[in-house]
């Protein structure tokens, strides 16, 4: 140490106090994010914290009463067991909860009490590591049955369990005496293993809290859980192979009896209750961060829907602390622990996140304290999680299909942790991931109660109940149907939900659940999703391919069919009707089902959900070939414009730059429909450099002009069947670009064409620059920059994005139509962009956390709602990188832009939400027009309303929502609803350049349609869709006193309301809205003394009916009534 | 409406009854505001003509005509002009005050205004005319007012001004409003449908006009350029009261245009900055600096990390999981 070398020493001197700061910050983790993360956690932990004194006052006199009274049970002499249960229960009016099957009429074994040979509190309230946010509180009391009533033979046939359940009964009758007039009690199954059967009491009735004595008190519930001495049953005999339930096969001549492993690992687990608490006490000691890890863990299993029942997984708080200790012990590979006990909370977290997401036990065993223990042969009976040195799997209580959940989502939140530029706490331990409509692509419910007898008969050899074993039987079926690897795996996960065992009252037999559904969700995998034909096994002559063959006919049926395929190779095949990915998984689902299981015989047997979303759209396969089509024709016109010879400049490119160029339209684009004039697809065309244009904007935009029509007339001179017109702008201003070049083929595809000049930018970049210019000048030129940056740009390379991204996530296009289509519906779309909405949707893509990119529409759908209302972005930008492209630095100063824009303008004025991507980290882009916010702070802050409305709905009713719902207006929110008349909208789509529409015929005067002027002439396009047009004007008249409100173009009610700040004004000249005198009699007689202030500032009404018939007069016709609040 | 006042500060109330639609069939008031019109800058006709405020959004010229005539009889009335009309001039560019090359923008500021006002007249015809031949085509059969926008009436002479306010003061006595729109309906271009088609159709003027607005702007811009240029050589060559002499592009060489002078500076930033690049990091002061340098930076970081958690958690709820 002494002899460190001095220029160190020198270094450290300089800055002391800095020096401890900058330890804890590289302490803390050398990024940004992880460091936020770290903090994030801690107040997490913070806020999570229970005060154990107040939150369970009471609860250990309570137990201390409990076990007094438990101990002054008189001890009963040993009886035959049915005869102690008959005469218990005429005694005491108290069911004894036997495990199915009830124990044979002609068992011998006696029953006895005896008092406990130890008590022990246990669980979660001992090691404290309960969270205020967990559904129920329990504190678990263990009750050690003395060994003198137990054998060791017990361990057979149920034969332990009849007994804990006759001693728990017994137990029961006391404290019912004792204690049941001031709590209820109640019998429910540990973790809903119907084997053990426990007693809650809780109190009556939620108590009145008095005054604030009551406050952050829980209404927590205590249950007393019989278990067997330690050690009492054999290890050896426990072991997962063995089959030690045989009664109900009827001799042994059976060979070989089914092995039992959950009933085995439930009695090893009776008799580990006291080693497990053991191993927690001495992990808590020796890592100080243990506890903590494990509240993490807790809230992350519990925000996936995970817990140690088995409806929910089985894989609980309890489970994830043993794994965790457990892997903080020796033993390990080559004796070492797997990780440190000197890890921080979080990192134990993260390790552990790591370990289930590398380690898949329900495909391969996984053993922990020891090597080379082969567990492969008991795999088919469920994930394996084996702690060696006890003998138990822990993954005991877990299905295939909650073990390969927790797997997938493990892995989920593992990419979320090595995404640096992503939230990563929220999704982590905020969100709810446990939402079917947002984690699975398609949702069934299977009715099952007609087949549950022939499928699984009278067969116990599967303790955990009848639907458990047909549920997984179902999901072996799916498994193999949607999950073969051979033919390209169509599900990547499938899960099955069995229903909960409710608590049922002391002198009652549980309820019998077999009337509830089996539900079963299903993710699909995007890859293989749409695959119409599967491709089995070929059809060769070795024995090998025989057999296969065999083996997948047998599997499928009569489905499968040999086919030729390319190389005059044969295969099995099968050949699906339907064409969407939600159809197919239906219908291979309903097949196979029905094969197997018997179920979906009929139609309602299952029922489908998850569809309901992209049948309201309509959204079909064939959709994508329109959008394709559309690509083509564009492809087409590119090609015609750089073909023409006598263009004085050369073709740099022609870009599109519409939703319908970019799969994106809510609606695919058809070309030539006859009820209108064509709508033009908007494309930009630049040409190289050049020196020979005229350096002045407004010079620049007649040039453009010019150049419109030599392009329009050499393209009609060209080609044969093209019409094209020069279309001129709603420009204010000579220096805005004045006109736009509209191309239609005869066939029907149309294109607006405009022309970017690379000079215009320069010339206004300089005007701004520019200090001796007029202020109102530099401010016009901004605004101007800005909308040709937007349109030249820009937006070419936003479509070039989305084209991109649409083929990278398959679900994306639909999704975002579905996106619009809810923008629409609740006529928001006039005030976003539409490249807003696209973007938004593609983050959902690029950043699906908690999950994996949707593979549905429905799921993305749901997914983007969340995002918008969980959205606060008053404070955070969103940032959409589809390239990877921005550095930490990057999305610092995009942060750091967004404040300072906070605080020039903080009632956000100008600028309202901020949405940055790579190639626009201004982040205004797509949320300003023309300077002024789009959509303005109003509207954003409706948008987060509606948003939050829709989640609360599809939160509450789940699957039972009509997808319909999310789509209605609420047309009474509005002050004035304006309903355009569709007849007379319709009739005005359509122009002709020789035809003056004041002298048009109407259609009633001509009868004969062949005597029109009007046939015969094709129409002109559309510059924009009347109903736009009239909105356009509205807005432009009543831009102060009314926000007007509507969808599509095609939507023809219009929604407003009135600025509440402009309700009453003075007087002046020149006023933004139409006003009327107020009367101002009463007033009068107070304030004489001000007489000479009034005469100034006299007050005026906004003439709100005035307005009305206004708006009733400009829309003549269109409008068809206005109503008002 | 018994209590209307007639007077509004300084204005004259002027009541307007609005005739029912079956769209909205309520029978309305709408309120014009007139007063004599005395603007900053007076002009010769302020004392005949009247300052409305409050116009409603589908007034024309026509409009006013039958108002007036209702009110004070025919033949007074003689024109009316708009505030957006009357900002044209201002605020719109007309074609002509755009046609200008931007390097001459200055120049004709500073030294064309001499040369202009000897035959101001005439230049202003001339100007008219060749600001009408390069105009676009409106694409508006009947524009429309702002709400609560503004007009001046030009009216025959000082006394019916006069007689228009009596009139107007007259009106809240006899409640006879007159009535919006009456008698003009077959004259003004139509609104609603018709006007929305004839929209689209002025959208498409004929290539032809087109072609000729274009032509007639770019003569004024190239004529422009030159007189600009001629400006420029000229005082190339003169010096000023003071003695100086201006500097002006385009000396002996041919002028560069600015945007190559821009990418030239461009390429120079550029190089700087790669040779300023090279340098970095050579020197052992420069890497204990940026060391340094980095280590604040961190500390930053982590203090801003800290704040924003602070600002966190003052919104609460953010650290609660959801239910």
């Amino acid at each position: 140490m002494e002899s460190g070398p001095a220029k160190r020493r020198k270094l450290d001197h300089s800055q002391d106090g800095a020096e401890k700061a900058l330890e804890s910050a590289l302490s803390a983790g050398g990024v940004s994010r992880s460091r936020a993360f770290i903090l994030e956690a801690e107040e997490l932990l913070e806020e999570a914290r229970i005060d154990y004194k107040v939150a369970f006052e009471g609860a250990d006199q309570l137990l201390h009463k409990i076990k007094g009274s438990i101990e002054a049970i008189k001890s009963q002499e040993p009886l035959p067991i049915l005869e102690a249960a008959a005469k218990f229960e005429k005694k005491s009016k108290i069911k004894i909860p036997f495990p199915d099957p009830q124990p044979p009429k002609n068992s011998n074994y006696k029953v006895a009490f005896a008092k406990p040979a130890q008590f022990n509190v246990v669980g979660s309230y001992v090691s404290k590591t309960m969270v205020k946010t967990q559904k129920d509180h329990s504190v678990d009391m263990i009750v050690v049955l003395p060994q003198e009533l137990l054998q060791e033979k017990d361990y057979l046939d149920l034969r332990y369990f009849y007994k804990r359940a006759y001693y728990l009964a017994v137990v029961a009758n006391a404290l019912q005496k004792e204690v049941g007039s001031e709590r209820q009690l109640s019998y429910e199954y540990l973790n809903g293993n119907p084997l053990c059967p426990v007693v809650a009491i809780q109190p009556r009735a939620p108590e009145v809290t008095e005054g604030g004595s009551g406050q952050g008190r829980l209404q927590y519930r205590i249950r007393i859980i019989p278990c067997a001495p330690e050690g009492f049953f054999p290890k050896g005999k426990l072991h997962l192979g063995a089959s030690l339930v045989r009664r109900g096969k009827d001799s042994e001549s059976e060979t070989p009896a089914h092995p039992t492993a959950f009933y085995n690992s439930t009695v090893a687990a009776e008799g580990s209750f006291l080693s497990y608490l053991k191993l927690l006490r001495q992990t808590e000691k020796k890592c100080a961060a243990f506890k903590k890890a494990c509240i993490l863990g807790r809230t992350w299993l519990q925000q996936r829907g995970f817990g140690g029942d088995a409806s929910k997984g089985g894989f609980g708080h309890f489970e994830w602390s043993i794994l965790l200790a457990l892997l903080l012990q020796g033993g390990q590979k080559m004796g070492h622990a797997a990780l440190s006990t000197s890890l921080s909370a979080t990192q134990l977290f993260k390790a552990q996140v790591q370990f289930l997401s590398v380690m898949n036990f329900s495909e391969k065993p996984c053993v922990l304290g020891a090597e080379n223990v082969d567990l492969e042969e008991h795999i088919e009976s469920g994930p394996i999680l084996y702690d060696f040195a006890r003998g138990l799997n822990i993954a005991f209580k877990m299905g295939h299909w909650s073990a390969a959940l927790l797997h997938q989502h493990a892995k989920w939140t593992r990419s979320l942790m090595s995404d640096s530029s992503a939230d990563q706490f929220t999704p982590t331990f905020i969100l709810r991931a446990d939402l079917p409509s947002h984690t699975f692509d398609l949702f069934a419910h299977l009715h099952y109660t007609d087949v549950l007898d022939e499928v699984i008969g009278n067969d116990y050899s599967e303790s955990r109940g009848r639907i458990w074993q047909l549920g997984s039987k179902v999901y072996r079926v799916l498994k193999r149907a949607l999950g073969d690897k051979e033919l390209g795996e169509r599900a990547r996960i499938i899960h099955i939900q069995t229903p909960e065992q409710p608590k049922w009252s002391l002198s009652e037999k549980p309820k019998d659940q077999t009337g509830a559904a089996l539900e079963v969700g299903v993710l699909f995998d995007p890859a293989n999703m749409s695959r119409v034909v599967d491709k089995g096994p070929s059809a060769g002559a070795t024995a090998e391919e025989k057999d296969e063959c065999e083996r997948f006919r047998r599997f499928w049926g009569d489905k499968a069919e040999l086919r030729r395929f390319e190389r005059d190779t044969i295969r099995e095949t099968l050949v699906w009707k339907s064409t969407t990915p939600f159809e197919i998984c239906e219908e291979i689902m309903r097949y196979i089902l029905a094969l197997h299981l018997r179920i979906g015989h009929l139609e309602d047997d299952i029922s489908f959900y998850g569809n309901g979303l992209v049948d309201l759209l309509s959204i079909k396969p064939a959709d994508t070939t329109l959008y394709n089509v559309a690509r083509k024709e564009f492809g087409t016109f590119e090609r015609d414009i750089r073909n023409l010879d006598d263009l004085p400049l050369r073709v740099r490119q022609i870009a599109p730059v519409c939703p319908e160029l970019r799969h994106a339209s809510v609606k695919p684009p058809v070309f030539g429909s006859l009820k209108s004039g064509p709508r033009p697809m908007d494309c930009i065309i630049s040409f190289e450099a050049s020196g020979k244009w005229p350096e002045s904007v407004a010079a620049i935009q007649r040039t453009k002009i010019a150049f419109l029509l030599m392009i329009g007339n050499l393209l009609e001179n060209s080609k044969q069947g093209v019409k094209t017109h020069v279309g001129l702008e709603d420009a204010h201003f000579e220096t805005e670009n004045l006109a736009f070049l509209d191309v239609i083929y005869e066939s029907g595809p149309a294109f607006r064409l405009r022309i970017h000049s690379d000079l215009e930018e320069s010339l206004l970049e300089r005007q701004i620059k520019d200090k001796t210019q007029e202020q109102y000048l530099r401010q016009r030129a901004t605004t101007q920059l800005a909308t040709f940056r937007r349109l030249y740009t820009n937006l070419p390379l936003h479509n070039q994005t989305i084209n991109t991204s649409i083929t990278r996530f398959p679900a994306l296009g639909p999704t975002i139509r579905l996106v619009k289509h809810w923008f629409n519906s609740h006529k928001l779309s006039c005030h976003f962009t539409d490249e807003f909405i696209e973007l938004v949707t593609l983050h959902i893509f690029l950043s699906p956390y908690p999950w994996d990119a949707p593979s549905s529409p429905s799921t993305g759908f749901n997914r983007v709602l969340l995002f918008l209302s969980r959205w606060d972005w008053r404070t955070e930008p969103l940032i959409v990188d589809s390239g990877n492209e921005l550095t930490s630095s990057d999305r610092m100063a995009i942060s750091t832009r967004l404040e300072a824009w906070r605080k020039i303008d903080p009632s956000m004025n100008h600028t309202v939400l901020f949405l940055a991507t790579s190639q626009e980290p201004t982040g205004v882009a797509w949320t300003s027009l023309h300077g002024e916010a789009k959509p303005t702070k109003v509207v954003a802050m409706r948008m987060t309303a509606l948003a939050k409305a829709a989640c609360k709905v599809i939160r509450e009713e789940q699957l039972n929502l009509d997808p319909r719902r999310l789509f209605v207006p609420a047309l009474k929110d509005y002050d004035v609803v304006i309903y355009l008349n569709t007849k007379a909208v319709k009739a005005s789509l359509k122009t002709y350049e020789t035809v003056d529409p004041a002298n048009e015929p109407s259609h009633a005067s001509s009868k004969f349609k062949n005597l029109d002027v009007v046939t015969g002439e094709a129409p002109l396009p559309l510059a924009m869709h009347p109903g736009d047009v009239l909105l356009e004007q509205l807005k432009k008249v009543y831009g102060g006193p009314l926000v007007f409100f509507r969808g599509a173009t095609e939507d023809n009610v219009i929604g407003a309301i009135w600025n509440p700040g402009m309700e009453r004004r003075t007087f002046r000249r020149g006023m933004l809205a139409s006003y009327k005198p107020v009367k101002q009699k009463g007033k009068r007689g107070d304030d004489d003394t001000m007489e000479v202030d009034e005469e100034e500032k006299v007050e005026v009404e906004m003439n709100k009916e005035a307005m009305l018939a206004e708006i009733a007069r400009l829309g003549g016709d269109l409008v068809e009534k206005i109503e008002t609040k | 409406m018994p209590s209307t006042p007639s007077t509004l500060g300084d204005f004259t109330v002027l009541p307007i009854s609005i005739p029912p639609l079956p769209s909205f069939p309520k029978p309305t008031t709408h309120y014009l505001y007139l007063r004599h019109n005395n603007p900053k800058i007076p002009t010769p006709n302020d004392s005949r003509s009247l300052f409305l405020t409050n116009c409603p959004v589908d007034s024309t010229d026509l409009h006013l005509r039958s108002l007036f005539t209702s009110l004070v009889g025919p033949g007074r009335f003689e024109s009316a002009t708009f505030e957006d009309e009357r900002k044209d001039t201002a605020h719109k560019l007309s074609p002509l005050d755009a046609a200008v090359p931007v390097n001459a923008v200055h120049l004709l500021r500073a030294h064309g205004s001499t040369k202009k006002r000897k035959r101001e007249e005439e230049e202003d015809v001339e100007r008219s005319k060749e600001d009408e031949a390069a105009r676009l085509p409106s694409t508006w059969a009947r524009p429309l007012r702002k709400s609560g926008s503004t007009a001046v009436v030009l009216l025959a002479d000082e006394k019916s001004v006069e007689q228009v306010l009596k009139a107007c003061a007259k009106l809240p006595k006899t409640k006879k409003y007159p009535e919006w729109g009456a008698g003009v309906a077959n004259k003004t271009p139509a609104l609603g449908s018709v006007w929305l088609k004839q929209h689209n159709r002025l959208c498409y003027p004929d290539p032809a006009t087109l072609q000729q607005a274009v032509d007639a702007f770019s003569a004024v811009f190239a004529r422009r350029e030159k007189e600009a240029a001629e400006i420029a050589k000229r005082l190339r060559n003169e010096p000023d009261e003071d003695g100086f002499v201006t500097v002006t592009r385009g000396g002996r060489n041919a002028p560069a245009s600015r945007s190559e002078a821009e990418e030239a500076r461009k390429k120079m930033i550029e190089r700087a900055e790669k040779k300023r690049q090279e340098m970095e990091g050579l020197y052992r002061f420069q890497l204990r600096e940026k060391q340094k340098e980095e280590q604040e930076e961190l500390l930053k970081r982590f203090e801003d990390d800290r704040k924003k958690l602070e600002a966190m958690r003052m919104k609460r709820g953010k650290f609660v999981p959801e239910a």
